[in-house]
């Protein structure tokens, strides 16, 4: 019978163990989660907005957003400043900051992190260019930098990449000094220096790793990791050997009034320790946030009635507990495209019936808790190009009228009562939501007597599908990877056509030549202007059936000092703070 | 001429035992019920309704809506009638599938033995090492996704239970007297497997039919988790997979009416089945 | 033939077994599986990029080549990197497969007591109230989704009634234990069902043989004859269904170890699922036929030692 003694015993004294090691320290730590795999730590591989995330925890760039000014500012953080520009907007220099080093790190010889040098730039940019490498940043800058894409050509079939040769359009003129030469004016490439794609990384910790360089961060930034393991805790500590860097004083007048800069002129970063945890599934999340076990968390659709009864407001027992609530808008647009290389789409009667048929403001209700913006166009608010008092007239809120409209509409096109159209397939993502919006859409169309398929995918699946355009119709979103309205028109520019990002294949003579020539001006009003002559067309050609620009609802503990909601969350821990005596009362509540 | 005597006693014998076991008739009665719903629901006599809004989206159960409404406001028993139609076709055709794959190679290989037998003992056996979830992921990428794709990868991942069985008791018949006796009066072989050997088998294939039936009808609800599942029309995976949100809401009813369903039904088949096994097992007869 | 000549022959087998699972894995992961272009190179891909791509991961190369790469891979479990994650899936597995066993493991230990207890009690009292109870609450158990009992038991054993971790993982022993407490009874509960099932079938078939018979003819005591006969010979049943299990423990346990944030195999092939990584799902596929090859020629030997009775074919 011990044997069986053994287990229970065991047992007891691995709770007891594990019970003892909870002390409360005054370390600050955060903890926050993921829904997703971080798919490792190599800047040029951070496409998605979670490993983008992990990865500037490490790693820094030339150019950050401000913390808190709306709206989005670029300013200077490698870089001594911003840059000088040419008049012909074609040369870019920039001066290093001196006396940053890299993390300590045996690559180095004697192990301590080296100065950053412009050198570095000129190595990581090339690096993205890599065509043995596919770095998945490349769109960012393809054709865009004198002699990198000939460059990129010379390689491709080589055995070996040579990192030697110079190249006319990124250069280290001294120690500190880093010029940029480009191919054509290109007023987002400001951006791009902001973006984890273009951080900068040691050459040696590359050389010294090889392919295991992506388990192995080494940057200049305000955490540092030894190793990436592929777990479901990341465990980040402050790099001590952080540069000089504060907290910034100035603010937007919204961020002030909240007392946003209370921790103005303090030393970077504020936390001690940040934990990651990768949870997958919302339940979980949703749990271990209610316990205080994650400091914020954005709130789950279903989640939405319990936590915020009244679309605006906390429910009682979230706010007994101190949680506090945070709306702000997000830079994107969902919506469901069409195929246009299918001739059924070129009918642009067809496409108005069907955007009509949808009703815009029932689908807020139910996937958005009516907290979403109805789209009008293609551009979110927040950026130049959005028309505030603009409104589409082929949107529906479900009025009666509409549906005759889009009834008549259809037959107009030739589909009296949806007679004559074949079943059309509904492509989505795979996932509860994604599904959920599918059976709405089906549902709407229903109304017209137009018959649908809805078809989960799996995102990969998707993406090839839509890449093959043997889908019909399928939904989908965009964020903004900048907030320049370029970033969303280019979703219709005919020559991105997919597999670049032009899913649908819209492909508008008009829209191109305007596109082409917005996207060269620098920011003006002419420009201003231009944009909203093209999220016109984008409204009224019907290219999409628009969705909405959604909020993002974020519930934070009263513990976690700093958060503000940003679209661009790249590096945005190193501001946060965590109230360690306040946490301590709180949590035992919880 | 002995076996058909035999054989028609074992049935009678099992037939009587089954409606003596009350729990067993009941479940009979339960399965012969969910078939005619399904059945009913399919003609569109039941349950036509079910994409209707009925009322506001998440209205708790009540006199008005016997199981309440789900996000769009659609009657959760009116969605949960609709995929009694999809869980029993599921469960029909992947049993059949099965079936068929695991008779045909099943008697094959017991009664020709040699190469043959050696070939298909490879290749069941190279089937089973590959996990069934795999399998059912690989087959789905293939076929596409939708209720086909659905009976397939399920049919294709079961049969080779049944298939081990059928040629191990074939193998044990086909040295029987009888056997030897038709081949004396001159039978082919497919007469002789299809005449005299399989009904002696056959029992193995219902006892074997209503285990499949039922994991098939909870695999469904895994693949719906997964997304590989059926599209565009209520079943109880997709309604257990909304519930995986709504349950932090409170909306508990979409869960428990689609795992109501399921565990009726699911419980009927397991309890047939053993009643099936006592009854018409030679080995534990009369025990 | 005697024993050795027949393991021996038993162990070759493998090899036409091993070369069937590679042609049928190559044929539904590599003929059939779609572009990892998209996959690596997300929503700003050109088809340039993409055919670069192909050429470096040497899908270009003919079938029969592609067919050899994975059979050299099931011998040296070189199975290259993830198209999503770009770690080496080698490391992958090594990392996955503690976490998975210390779930899996344990559960599966317990259930197996357990149900073995509960059959050899209902065995006992077959036919009788409470051998039908525990046979109904089994099959009814059985009935019910996993997904529901995951959903459930987070919610109200952990959250509300907190007695346990909600999710979470800790290496090392024994920081892993608080998170595992919960799943494994999840594990426990799932496999009671259909344990208990199989045991309490295959120890009545002991108790109905003759030598039961004989044995209470002579007078031995039910208890006697309960543990040292009827036990006994059912073992190597029981064995048999064990060691065939173990295999899929290494499989992990997708929901469970998704829900419970359990950084196992199982978790990360679920992840593979959902983000079409191929390299990753074949090679768990190769991993675990292979595993599954070497477990069932394992009971074969042990059957054939264990129970001379048995046929050497």
């Amino acid at each position: 019978m011990k044997k069986y003694l053994v287990l229970p015993l065991v047992l007891v004294m691995a709770i007891v163990a594990s019970c003892t090691k909870k002390q409360v320290t005054n370390e600050k730590v955060l903890n926050v989660s993921v829904p997703q795999k971080v798919k490792g730590m190599d800047p040029i591989f951070a496409s998605d907005r979670y490993s983008n995330n992990e990865v500037a925890k490490i790693y820094e760039g030339l150019l950050e957003y401000h913390y808190l000014k709306r709206p989005y500012t670029l300013v200077p953080n490698l870089a001594q400043d911003l840059p000088k520009v040419s008049d012909d907007g074609l040369t870019y220099t920039f001066t290093i900051r001196q006396g940053v080093f890299f993390h300590n790190d045996a690559a180095f010889t004697g192990g301590t992190g080296r100065e950053l040098v412009a050198e570095d730039f000129v190595y990581s940019l090339k690096r993205l260019a890599d065509p043995k490498l596919q770095g998945l940043g490349w769109w960012l800058i393809d054709g865009k930098i004198m002699g990198l894409n000939e460059w990129r050509e010379k390689y491709a079939n080589a055995d070996k990449v040579s990192y030697d040769e110079k190249i006319e359009g990124i250069q280290a003129l001294d120690k500190y000094t880093l010029q940029f030469k480009l191919t054509k004016p290109f007023p987002q490439f400001l951006y791009a220096l902001a973006m984890p794609f273009t951080f900068a990384v040691a050459k040696e910790v590359v050389e010294h790793y090889g392919p295991e360089f992506i388990n192995h961060p080494v940057g200049t930034g305000p955490f540092v990791l030894p190793k990436f393991e592929q777990t479901n805790r990341i465990v980040y500590t402050k790099n001590p050997t952080f540069r000089k860097k504060t907290f910034p004083c100035e603010a937007s007048e919204e961020f002030k009034a909240e007392g946003l800069t209370a921790d103005c002129g303090k030393q970077l970063p504020l936390l001690d320790k940040i934990v990651v945890e990768i949870l997958i599934e919302d339940q979980p999340r949703w749990l271990n946030f209610l316990k205080g076990n994650i400091d914020y968390v954005g709130v789950p659709k279903d989640n939405f009635s319990s936590a915020i009864p009244d679309s605006k407001n906390l429910s009682e027992d979230l706010k007994k507990n101190g949680v506090g609530l945070l709306i702000s808008p997000s830079l994107d647009v969902t919506y469901t495209a069409f195929n246009h290389d299918l001739d059924l789409f070129k009918n642009v009667k067809l496409r108005r019936a069907l955007s009509l048929a949808y009703d815009v403001s029932q689908s807020n209700k139910l996937f958005y808790n009516d907290t979403a913006l109805p789209a009008q166009s293609v551009v979110p608010p927040g950026i130049a190009g959005y028309m505030e008092s603009y409104k589409n007239p082929y949107r529906s809120y479900g009025e009666a009228e509409n549906i005759e409209k889009a009834k008549k509409l259809l037959a107009e096109a030739g589909y009296p009562d949806g007679k004559g159209l074949p079943e059309i397939t509904y492509d989505c993502p795979a996932g509860t939501v994604s599904r959920q919006v599918g059976e709405f859409f089906k549902k709407q169309m229903e109304q017209i007597g137009v018959n649908t398929k809805v078809v989960q995918n799996s995102w990969p699946e998707l993406q090839n599908k839509i890449n093959k355009r043997s889908v019909m119709m399928y939904g989908i979103a965009w964020g903004a990877d900048y907030p320049d309205a370029e970033n969303f028109l280019q979703l219709l520019y005919g020559p991105n056509k997919a597999p670049g990002a032009n899913g649908s294949g819209y492909n508008n003579p008009e829209f191109n030549s305007l596109f082409v020539k917005a996207a060269i001006m620098q920011d003006s009003p002419e420009r201003t202007a231009l944009y909203e002559k093209l999220n016109r067309i984008a409204a009224e050609e019907v290219p999409w059936i628009y969705g909405v620009h959604r909020q993002s609802f974020v519930l934070k503990h009263a513990w976690l000092k700093n958060y503000i909601a940003t679209d661009f969350d790249a590096g945005q821990e190193q501001f946060l703070n965590i109230d360690v005596e306040k946490k301590a009362e709180l949590s035992k509540k919880l | 001429m002995s076996t058909v005597v035999k054989s028609k006693s074992l049935w009678k014998h099992a037939f009587e035992q089954l409606v003596s076991d009350r729990m067993a008739l009941m479940s009979l009665l339960i399965v012969i019920i969910y078939s005619l719903v399904a059945v009913l629901s399919a003609t569109g006599l039941l349950a036509g309704n079910w994409a209707d809004e009925m009322g506001p989206s998440y209205a708790a159960p009540s006199g008005e809506f016997l199981f309440g409404l789900d996000i769009f406001g659609r009657s959760v028993l009116a969605k949960t009638i609709k995929g009694t139609e999809v869980a029993m076709s599921v469960g029909l055709v992947t049993a059949l599938i099965s079936a068929v794959i695991g008779i045909v190679l099943g008697a094959v290989a017991g009664y020709f033995g040699g190469k043959v037998d050696e070939f298909v003992v490879w290749f069941y056996t190279t089937f089973t090492s590959i996990p069934s979830i795999m399998l059912l992921i690989a087959i789905t990428f293939i076929m596409g996704k939708g209720l086909v794709a659905v009976y397939l990868a399920l049919g294709l991942t079961s049969w080779v239970s049944l298939c081990r069985l059928i040629r191990g008791e074939v193998i044990r018949h086909k040295d029987r007297e009888y056997v030897h006796a038709a081949t004396a009066i001159g039978g082919n072989d497919f007469r002789k497997l299809f005449k005299h050997i399989l009904p002696n088998v056959l029992h193995i294939v219902i006892i074997n039919f209503s285990l499949t039936f039922q994991t098939a009808i909870k695999s469904e609800v895994i693949l719906s988790y997964l997304g590989l599942g059926v599209q565009g029309r209520p079943s109880w995976g997709t309604m257990i997979d909304d519930a995986k949100l709504e349950l932090a809401r409170g909306v508990w009813w979409q869960l428990a009416a689609a795992t109501l369903a399921m565990f009726v039904v699911v419980l009927a088949f397991n309890i047939l089945g053993d009643a099936l096994r006592d009854s018409l097992d030679p080995k534990l007869k009369g025990k | 033939m005697n024993t050795w000549t027949y393991i021996a022959r038993r162990t070759l087998y493998v090899i036409p077994v091993i070369l069937g699972v590679c042609f049928l894995i190559f044929v539904l992961f590599n003929v059939f599986s779609p572009d990892p272009a998209m996959i690596m190179l997300g929503k700003h891909a050109t088809a340039k990029q993409m055919a670069e791509l192909r050429a470096e991961l040497g899908l270009d190369k003919p079938f029969f080549i592609q067919y050899l790469d994975i059979v050299k891979a099931s011998f040296t479990f070189d199975f290259g990197r993830s198209w999503s994650t770009k770690q080496e899936i080698f490391q992958m597995i090594k990392q996955g497969a503690i976490p998975s066993l210390t779930v899996t493991l344990p559960g599966f230990l317990l259930s197996t007591l357990i149900s073995i207890a509960i059959s050899l009690l209902v065995a006992f009292y077959r036919g009788k109230m409470i051998d039908k109870a525990v046979v109904f609450f089994c099959v009814a158990g059985m009935s019910i989704s996993s997904l529901a009992y995951i959903l459930f038991g987070q919610w109200f054993f952990a959250y509300k009634l907190g007695w346990f971790e909600i999710s979470g993982y800790e290496e090392g022993f024994p920081y892993f234990i608080p998170y595992i407490i919960l799943p494994v009874i999840i594990w426990v509960i799932l496999s009671i069902g259909p344990d208990v099932r199989f045991f309490r079938t295959i120890i009545l078939d002991e108790v109905y043989q003759d030598y039961v018979r004989t044995a209470r003819s002579k007078g031995l005591g039910e208890n006697h004859i309960m543990f040292k006969h009827v036990l006994k010979n059912a073992m190597v049943s029981i064995i048999t269904y064990v060691i065939i299990q173990l295999p899929f423990l290494i499989l992990g346990a997708l929901l469970l170890e998704s829900f419970f944030s359990i950084p196992g195999l199982g978790a990360m092939t679920l992840n593979a699922i959902n983000s079409s990584d191929f390299p990753v799902i074949r090679a768990m596929t190769v991993l675990s036929a292979v595993a599954y090859i070497i477990f069932s020629i394992l009971t074969d030997v042990l059957y054939t030692v264990v129970d001379p009775r048995v046929r050497l074919h």
